[in-house]
């Protein structure tokens, strides 16, 4: 198992703290983190009720409760990472390694790494209607970066998927990634994959044109 | 956790290159998972429930049959039935208008109470306190009667306040 030793940038200075992506996290973690997190969805609610923001524009993982699906975590195999800075979990990502495979054409059939989720500490968010303007920045970021290495390690060449929530699309196809089209067998999120050629691009210049 | 070896993350050039598109996109959020677990679906609202107890009982009120207040509002029957009994139906605007006309209640309100304009902290409260006081039965009680004529009240009030339309 490989650790990254990183810098993530501080909004507010500018200023980049050294923090650490950490591999072997299990499911049952993200309950930990949860407790964590928690306390700050519940302010991030409160503040967005108060100021009446529309609950479309809401953060679309807002309600998310890990600890109401604990059992169902415990079957899952996927492992995980997690960035930790400040003593502090910044970001964390679980991935699947067997479980799916390509679904482009050109790479039908060939493994993948599957990203099963991603999600960022919620005092990290950018909630332009409440004015919060976030801790850190590029988290999400360098976790998929760090899926991608995952991918080049398991000799997948790079090859990732991920069904993407819909306002992180945008993200998605900026970091080079094929939309394949919605999945009705994950209620219709849309399917993404980086293919060999976009997973050089992206770890090159970013992938974005 | 077992021991891992350290390697080096990305280089600084291009993380504040990428940070940049980043920021430019609203989430990185990824949902697999949470698909799998059922997480994906916002927590129930109440509001649709609200507002179909609230057309159920404003009806009764004025004594009127599902088929009269259809004729009445000049909407569908099937959509009146739909939205009292199903409290996942999220009404259509012309009908949510068309309701109110017929039963009386601002039309402003009851899009806020229908879910379809944001609804102000009075409102909210007050369709909270009726939602925990109204059972649905065949004929309003006493209590059903005091709830519906309480939330109707401030539905009232808070359109005369002229506070916002």
């Amino acid at each position: 198992m490989s650790s990254f030793d990183i810098s993530i940038q501080a909004r507010a200075s500018g200023d980049f703290h050294e923090a650490t992506i950490l591999e072997g996290l299990a499911p049952m973690d993200l309950l930990v983190v949860e407790r964590e997190w928690s306390p700050e969805r519940s302010n991030l609610m409160q503040e967005l009720l108060a100021a009446g923001v529309d609950r479309r524009k809401w953060p679309q993982s807002l309600h998310w409760d890990w600890s109401k699906k604990a059992p169902a975590l415990r079957l899952l195999e996927s492992s995980g990472f997690g960035l930790v800075c400040e003593k502090k979990w910044q970001g964390v990502m679980m991935t699947r390694t067997a479980s799916y495979s390509a679904r482009l054409k050109a790479d039908r059939g060939k493994p993948i790494v599957y990203l099963d989720f991603l999600e960022v500490a919620p005092w990290n968010w950018v909630i332009q209607d409440i004015h919060r303007s976030g801790l850190f920045r590029t988290i999400g970021l360098q976790l998929f970066w760090r899926a991608v290495q995952q991918s080049l390690d398991e000799g997948f060449k790079g090859r990732v998927g991920l069904h993407s929530l819909p306002r992180a699309e945008d993200f998605y196809r900026k970091c080079g990634m094929v939309e394949v089209g919605h999945d009705a067998a994950k209620q219709d999120l849309v399917y993404f994959e980086l293919t060999q050629e976009g997973a050089e691009k992206f770890l090159a210049d970013g992938g974005y044109k | 956790m077992t021991q891992q070896s350290n390697r080096t993350g990305p280089s600084r050039e291009w993380l504040l290159r990428m940070a940049d598109v980043e920021d430019s996109c609203p989430s990185v959020s990824v949902g697999g998972m949470a698909c799998d677990l059922d997480l994906l679906a916002p927590p129930h609202s109440n509001g649709q429930r609200i507002f179909g107890r609230l057309v159920e009982f404003a009806r009764r009120q004025l004594g009127m049959s599902v088929e009269q207040l259809a004729n009445e509002a000049d909407i569908e029957l099937s959509e009146i039935v739909e939205i009292e009994m199903h409290d996942e139906t999220v009404p259509r605007v012309r009908t949510v208008f068309q309701l109110a006309k017929a039963l009386k209640i601002p039309e402003g309100r009851l899009m806020e109470v229908a879910g379809l304009a944001t609804p102000r902290p009075e409102i909210s409260h007050a369709a909270l306190k009726f939602a925990a006081r109204s059972e649905s039965t065949a004929k309003l009680t006493f209590n059903e009667r005091e709830a519906l004529e309480e939330f109707v009240k401030v539905l009232v009030e808070v359109s005369d306040g002229g506070m916002r339309d």
